[in-house]
């Protein structure tokens, strides 16, 4: 097993990675791709985001090519037919990495090992090893030879959004870094933010953070608010609904587009706004129900945490990978044969406020989940910039692959370790959460409040909207949408 | 009173011809009728009281007291007197007809006369003869005469050209007090001068009766309006933003160079060895069925084409694949298509849409300069939608969106323009609104045009050159 590298630091020097993150106005890249010119990118691998990142940098000027394994290219893959297809030059690794001036490693995390060993004798002395995930890095210490330089750029978006961003004139957040460690001419810097430029993300906002925060941070959101408890969110819901006499129909499409329409409003406004969404006594009742939500699930959001901090995280993954992957396929195929997923979405009309009304529930889920996400990261030592990306403004488009296919897509898109990670809350979170749904009636699920007149106590609406203004999620996302104001998606 | 115009086809002197006029007015209704200048639109009036020659179809149910006040009758008028004038066969001095003869030609009322001519204040000009009258006080004679016949149907030419403010504001009361008592016929080019109580409008387009709108319909309304400001003002194209200009190209190079471009899709070839230059102050059509390409090939231009780092291709100074960025060939174009639209569904206000076109973005991300905004500012006033600056591009009709999208791809004067069927999807009115703003681009600026379509009748005044793309 290889040595977790972020263990092997003082506890000093730990704290002070994990607390790097500084936003980086669009004024600091007055250079635009200039430190790129003349160089040769080299990119392995042509998969989501790899297609995205370069054709990315290409438009914005630089010398993009793909290396794909051997394999690949015999067989002419999708990767291969993605790249050819493009005009971009394909070759094998022999062909293209002793030409690089910057290889970029954009395989699944869990090749990397494999990937990293077999081209680092090929690349040239001097050259720039970058990342879009820290993984490799951070929490299988990879060791990468002296003389390279080592560099992350994160498009905090899947691959789709970083290349329809950039043709819109564009970009997604970016989160950057250099591994201090290999960093021998000091340009890592100078070499990310050109990288940043080309692919657009320096317009929507680039943060300079580590690979560490940029990994527990990653790790943490991905698992818990993103996609683990969206899915058990949904497999509880669903269950709910069936067991009190809804239709299984409306259920499965109340959940499968419900997640999608109520992140929405928290894609624009935050918590606050997604629970404005809802009336006074609704709301009253989401606010409720996710306090309780919080204090059952604090625990395990702290253990998320824990375990990630401390390295148990990745060595029980990773001695999954090495198990051939036994747990991943089985809860895989568990999640296929749930009643939800096997529901499809009934034939029925839901208004766009019906999804919020009759999915109080959803969004108190949802409200949880990021504060507690959010909470746990930032008392980990993430700075709130980053907590928040990683949990508040990645779930909108999570929530999104759910609407397109359910589980299967969400599991799908995300990569093994954030699908891995959710397996894991979900198998912890359904039990936990089992007492508290024998309280739940279609009231807050399915059918929405019966109540006469929407009346409230005003002294606890006051007590309610001031303290979801005041977490402080709402003050980061404020900031931080400020600088994407236009960003506007409408449907 | 039900006048009817059924396919009535009229000369005048073969100066003008109005065609194939159908048309039908009756008593409940006040019509304006509208259009550029030399539409018509006087012509269609003067129809009414009987001018012009028939050649085919019918014209029925005119009344038999007919009100017509216009330049024409009012210049025949005129011309008459000078002609008494020089008819000196008396062999003394004609003092000419004075006001009050020709203000009651007969049998008019003359109490109303008297009334009608303290209201326009034209008691001290009743005994001067008629041709030592200025422009606008003849004028006004002709509408106290018209006003004073007390006839069945009302048809007024331009009735408030010339008129003080005073004068104008106490003539549209008048007017509306008639509402009742006669039908009324108006012909006017301004919006703003149109009465209340009109009720129906018609739209007068080189001869031809193109709309006919309730004035109730606001949609219809509004984009009438906006079709007569662009036919009618003579606003100039708003010049660029010299802050970011784009850089100056060499003019001895072409705009666009395509070297034998070959473009294929899972072995089917999309584009074959196809050569296509483009000079500058060309402009072009494309046109070619669907699946013929054309798409494709704007895309190779505008950098949208994967496939065009692996052509031979030279665009605006560049020899593609050599380090630029597609930002630097994009400043060069403005461009218009349909799959735009679709993608720009932004909630973003118009001012921002138009702003956005210098950055040639979806959105805006940057800080628009004051001088930017002043500059959309005169392509929303351009447009007649100066009202309407921050209003969301999403909550625009379809063919607004196309409006302002032409405008956001000129704001900041490309050297080309691309239209990718920019009239597709539009109805006739959106699509004549369309034509007008890219004419008065084509003749107003340097730009040259790109224009792709393939029907036969949109095609714009000035366009010379042509690729033809045929089905693979
Ligand atoms: N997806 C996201 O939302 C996202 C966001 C930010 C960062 N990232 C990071 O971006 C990186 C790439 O992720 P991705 O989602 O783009 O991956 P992906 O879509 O799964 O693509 C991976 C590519 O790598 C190739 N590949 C797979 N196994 C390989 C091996 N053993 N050796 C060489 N090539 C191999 C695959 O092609 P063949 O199988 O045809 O060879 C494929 O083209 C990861 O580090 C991930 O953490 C992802």
């Amino acid at each position: 097993m290889p040595n977790n590298y972020f263990n092997t630091l003082p506890l000093r020097e730990q704290l002070a990675q994990l607390a790097k993150c500084r936003f980086m106005d669009i004024s600091e890249f007055p250079d635009g791709v200039e430190a790129l010119k003349g160089k040769k990118i080299v990119v392995i691998g042509c998969g989501a985001q790899g297609l995205a990142q370069g054709m990315n940098l290409r438009d914005s000027g630089c010398d993009v090519s793909y290396t794909l394994r051997a394999a690949a290219i015999a067989e002419k893959r999708q990767s291969w037919k993605s790249a050819t297809e493009n005009g971009f030059v394909v070759g094998t690794y022999e062909e293209l990495i002793p030409t690089a001036d910057v290889v970029l490693n954009l395989t699944p995390d869990k090749q990397h090992t494999a990937v990293v060993n077999a081209i680092m004798p090929l690349m040239k002395q001097g050259a720039c090893l970058s990342y879009s995930h820290g993984f490799n890095i951070v929490e299988e210490g990879m060791k990468i030879r002296e003389d390279l330089t080592v560099i992350m750029v994160a498009p905090k978006c899947p691959g789709s959004e970083v290349r329809n961003e950039y043709v819109r004139g564009f970009g997604v957040p970016t989160l950057i870094a250099v591994h201090e460690d290999n960093d021998p001419k000091g340009e890592g810097l100078a070499l990310a933010k050109a990288y940043a430029v080309g692919t657009g993300g320096h317009k929507a906002g680039v943060l300079m953070s580590s690979f560490i925060a940029e990994v527990k941070s990653d790790l943490m959101g991905e698992q818990t608010i993103l996609c683990g408890m969206l899915q058990t969110g949904s497999l509880l819901c669903f269950d709910k609904m069936v067991e009190e006499g809804i239709d299984p129909g409306y259920a499965s499409k109340l959940i499968q587009f419900g997640w999608e329409t109520v992140t929405e409003a928290l894609k624009y406004g935050g918590v606050t706004n997604m629970l404005d969404r809802l009336s006074n006594p609704a709301k009253i009742k989401a606010f409720d129900l996710s306090e309780e939500l919080k204090q059952i699930m604090r625990p395990l959001y702290n253990k998320h945490q824990d375990d990630i901090i401390d390295g148990t995280f990745s060595r029980t993954m990773m001695e999954d990978w090495a198990n051939d992957d036994v747990n991943l396929l089985g809860w895989r195929a568990e999640t296929a044969e749930t009643a939800f997923e096997k529901t499809p979405a009934g034939d029925v009309e839901i208004s766009e406020q019906e999804y919020f009304d009759h999915g109080i529930l959803m969004v108190a889920m949802v409200k949880a989940g990021v504060e507690l996400a959010f909470e746990t990261m930032t008392a980990a030592g993430i700075v709130a910039d980053s907590a928040y990306y990683e949990s508040l403004h990645e779930t909108p488009l999570i929530a999104n692959t759910i609407a397109r296919k359910k589980l299967y897509e969400m599991n799908a898109t995300i990569s093994d370790t954030a699908e891995y990670g959710c397996y894991l809350y979900n198998h912890a979170c359904l039990p936990l959460l089992a007492d508290f749904m024998k309280g739940i009636k279609t009231d807050v699920i399915g059918r929405g409040l019966a109540v006469d007149d929407n009346g409230v106590d005003n002294a606890r609406l006051i007590e309610v909207n001031t303290a979801l203004r005041a977490h402080p999620v709402e003050a980061i996302g404020t900031v931080l949408r400020g600088h994407m104001a236009d960003m506007k998606k409408i449907v | 009173m039900n006048i009817c115009l059924d396919n009535l086809t009229v000369n005048f002197d073969d100066r003008f011809q109005l065609d194939e006029i159908n048309w039908q007015l009756d008593d409940s209704q006040h019509w304006v009728i509208t259009g550029a200048n030399g539409s018509g639109k006087s012509a269609l009036a003067a129809v009414l009281a009987g001018i012009g020659e028939h050649i085919s179809g019918t014209l029925s149910g005119v009344p038999a007291k007919v009100g017509i006040v216009s330049f024409e009758a009012q210049a025949e008028l005129i011309e008459a007197e000078l002609k008494k004038d020089d008819a000196d066969i008396m062999d003394v001095i004609s003092a000419g007809t004075p006001v009050y003869e020709i203000l009651n030609p007969g049998n008019s009322n003359q109490q109303l006369i008297d009334e009608l001519v303290e209201k326009f204040s034209m008691q001290s000009l009743v005994n001067r003869a008629f041709r030592k009258l200025s422009t606008g006080e003849s004028r006004k004679v002709m509408l106290i005469r018209a006003l004073a016949s007390e006839p069945d149907l009302l048809v007024l030419d331009e009735p408030f050209d010339g008129l003080d403010a005073y004068t104008l504001e106490m003539l549209q009361e008048y007017l509306t007090s008639l509402v009742e008592t006669v039908p009324m016929v108006l012909v006017l080019n301004r919006f703003d001068e149109f009465p209340e109580f009109i009720t129906h409008i018609a739209y007068i387009d080189d001869g031809r009766l193109q709309h006919q709108i309730d004035r109730n319909d606001s949609k219809a309304y509004n984009e009438l309006y906006q079709l007569l400001h662009l036919k009618t003002t003579d606003l100039q194209v708003p010049a660029a933003d010299p802050e970011t200009a784009i850089p100056r190209l060499d003019p001895a190079q072409p705009l666009v160079h395509l070297n034998n471009i070959d473009i294929k899709y899972d072995d089917h070839k999309i584009i074959d060895s196809l050569n296509w230059t483009i000079e500058r102050n060309q402009h072009w059509q494309l046109s070619g069925p669907n699946g013929s390409g054309k798409t494709c090939l704007l895309s190779l231009i505008t950098g949208d084409h994967p496939q065009c780092y692996v052509n031979d291709i030279f665009v605006f100074g560049f020899q593609r694949g050599n380090g630029e960025s597609i930002w630097q060939i994009k400043q060069f174009i403005g461009y218009v298509s349909t799959a735009l639209q679709w993608e720009y569904k932004v909630g973003t206000g118009l001012r921002n849409v138009i702003i956005s076109g210098f950055y040639d973005s979806i959105g805006l991300y940057t800080k628009a300069t004051d001088r930017q905004k002043k500059i959309a500012d005169e392509w929303l006033a351009l447009l007649g939608m100066s009202n309407r600056a921050d209003v969301p591009f999403n909550k625009l009709s379809y063919g607004d969106q196309r409006l302002l999208l032409i405008a956001r791809a000129m704001v900041k004067h490309p050297p080309l323009l691309i239209l990718d069927e920019p009239c597709l999807g539009l109805d006739d009115m959106n699509r004549q609104l369309v034509l007008a703003l890219i004419e008065k681009i084509c003749a107003g600026s340097e730009t040259s045009v790109l224009y792709v379509n393939h029907h036969p009748e949109d095609q714009i005044k000035g366009i010379d050159n042509y690729l033809a793309l045929e089905k693979k």
